[in-house]
């Protein structure tokens, strides 16, 4: 039953009414906060995408060729839409979970403690929103000028792709938020989880595992189906079986994930 | 006498086998204060946070205006306000921003909210740091902003976990002042506090707690006789007679025979006076009513005698 509240509070009035608040403060501080991060895909797309298709000219992709900036291009929104939530919800979360004592307010009011993670959740998901956004307006010009080719009309997609993914994202990084003792920890989850995750996940390059144990968590991988789901429509204009793949990786990693993460955050901040 | 509209009853939580509070009874009603007392690790804390709902009890029942806290925790919520001891100001809006970013977490919505908070800020005297963060605010302003906070949406109990500590006295003063001002507007205030004096001069009524179990309740000076008796007698250091004296009144049954700065300190009862007197002609010796301090001390020194 408490479980059951737990998931349902994503559509309680508390859950939007913390997601505000992160809202209000980043619409406050929003050229700092969006200028940096939005640069680092650019620059991973400049350097990878650009710098090695001088030495890749083509890669296969589901029967047709492509150029590898092109490959990139979809693997740089997968890679937004996972390190975006992850991060935000890692290092952000953190400061307003034990720095700030945020939370501690939050919680001295309506407010339940499954919101306070809801609304981060959601706030995580909405800031990969963001930054997929400036990363497709990134593709569009880089389109128009040739250096890739998308089906541009599909961009409009993205952000929403990211979201629904960046809601799993986003909850799974709350959990190294709820448990790691201090911020230096953080470079566990970042090193260890963040960093491997997004980049055998179709992102730069094509992971084709042989092992059957492998491929079926690939499957189960929404960074992976992110990826693939952002590449068929930027390239086909057709997601393939993708797009089910993503709504089901995520919810397969949302709802224990958001479970855990409420459960060790009680722990961690209510001492129950 | 009003009814309690904050009224909690067998009040039990356990942390690993270990009771941290023990089927504890309180009350408040409105426009009263409620001074919730104990040694470090009493269980003020824990008690507090069943209270307002951070932990649930694992048995007893809390019942705020007559209905079931956990029936329905947000309607009885809404009528709790909460000041945290520590500070969970939101450094990211200013000092106006974070009255109404607060209100914010209330349904239903605070009526008129801009003329609440500009109420709110002069009536705290933040009028002058409205559009300022936080940060530039003293000790004494960050409590006053925390306390107001704490009242935006209007609530019936109040609940102020220390909120004199680290405030220099003026500012203790103040925050005396501003509490005494929400009680005579009608609301119950449960106040957790260390200062002996504060907790004299502002509630209506004590609580006092040891090892999770109540050791006393009612007015302060009823509290303070029925835990220590009619009077303090306190033998200076240099005294000749110190030590034959602490041995005659232990002898007599006295428990609570402290020893601070060398100061034997000692609460008696009428009759103990009274014979003392006569029997230690030559020794000298000052005589005091009884205050919270001998309290705490004596409750310190009587660790696990209450269970």
């Amino acid at each position: 039953m408490r479980g059951l509240k737990s998931l349902t509070a994503v559509a309680d009035w508390q859950s939007w009414a913390v997601f505000r608040r992160n809202a209000l403060v980043f619409l406050r501080h929003w050229r700092t906060a969006v200028i940096p991060p939005a640069m680092e895909p650019v620059i991973f797309f400049v350097a990878f995408g650009l710098g090695f298709s001088g030495y890749i000219e083509t890669l296969e992709y589901r029967g047709v060729d492509i150029n590898y900036a092109t490959y990139v291009a979809a693997g740089l929104v997968a890679y937004t839409g996972f390190g975006t939530p992850y991060y935000e919800a890692l290092y952000s979360a953190y400061f307003r979970m034990f720095y700030q004592k945020t939370w501690d307010g939050i919680l001295a009011t309506q407010v339940e403690l499954p919101s306070v993670v809801w609304g981060e959740i959601l706030w995580g998901a909405v800031r990969g929103m963001v930054n997929i956004s400036i990363v497709s307006v990134v593709i569009a010009v880089f389109d128009l000028i040739g250096l890739v080719d998308v089906k541009a009309e599909f961009l409009i997609l993205m952000p929403f792709l990211g979201f629904i993914a960046g809601c799993a994202f986003a909850s799974f990084a709350l959990i190294f938020t709820a448990i790691v003792p201090a911020i230096d920890h953080m470079n566990y989850p970042v090193f260890l989880i963040g960093w491997p995750l997004s980049l055998v996940s179709n992102t730069f390059f094509p992971v084709e595992p042989q092992s059957p144990a492998l491929q079926a968590l690939m499957q189960i991988n929404p960074v992976y189906q992110l990826a693939e789901t952002a590449r068929g429509f930027l390239v086909l204009g057709d997601p393939g079986p993708h797009l089910l793949g993503l709504l089901g990786s995520t919810t397969l990693f949302l709802i224990p994930c958001t479970l855990l993460s409420v459960r060790l955050t009680r722990r961690r901040v209510l001492g129950d | 006498m009003t009814t309690a509209i904050l009224e909690a009853r067998g009040l039990t939580k356990s942390y690993a086998d270990k009771i941290v509070v023990d089927r504890l009874d309180l009350s408040c009603r409105r426009g009263t204060v409620l001074g919730l007392l104990g040694p470090n690790g009493a269980g003020k804390t824990t008690t507090l946070r069943m209270l307002y709902g951070f932990v649930p009890p694992d048995a007893g029942s809390i019942h705020y205006a007559g209905k079931r806290f956990d029936e329905d925790r947000t309607e009885a919520k809404r009528s709790i306000g909460v000041c945290t001891q520590g500070d969970s100001l939101d450094y990211d809006f200013t000092v106006a921003q974070n009255l109404l970013i607060y209100a914010s977490y209330f349904r239903p919505r605070v009526e008129n909210l801009e003329g609440r908070v500009a109420e709110l800020l002069d009536r705290f005297d933040l009028a002058e740091y409205a559009d300022a963060s936080p940060h530039v605010l003293s000790g004494g302003f960050v409590r006053r902003l925390l306390i107001a906070r704490s009242i935006v949406h209007r609530p019936s109990v109040l609940f102020l976990d220390e909120p004199t500590t680290g405030l220099d006295p003026s500012a203790r003063l103040d925050v005396w002042e501003l509490i005494d001002s929400m009680r005579a507007e009608g609301l119950a205030i449960v106040l957790t506090t260390h200062y002996m004096d504060e907790a004299e001069r502002l509630s209506d009524e004590l609580l006092v707690i040891h090892e999770g179990r109540k050791v006393a309740q009612g007015e302060p000076h009823r509290v303070i006789d029925t835990v220590l008796g009619d009077h303090v007698i306190i033998v200076p250091r240099g005294e000749p007679a110190r030590e034959e004296i602490a041995a005659w009144l232990q002898a007599r049954g006295a428990e609570q025979v402290a020893t601070v700065l060398g100061e034997l300190r000692v609460p008696v009862t009428k009759q103990d006076l009274v014979e003392l007197t006569a029997r230690f002609t030559e020794a000298t010796w000052q005589v005091r009513p009884p205050n919270l301090d001998d309290l705490f001390i004596a409750l310190a020194r009587r660790k696990g005698r209450f269970r």
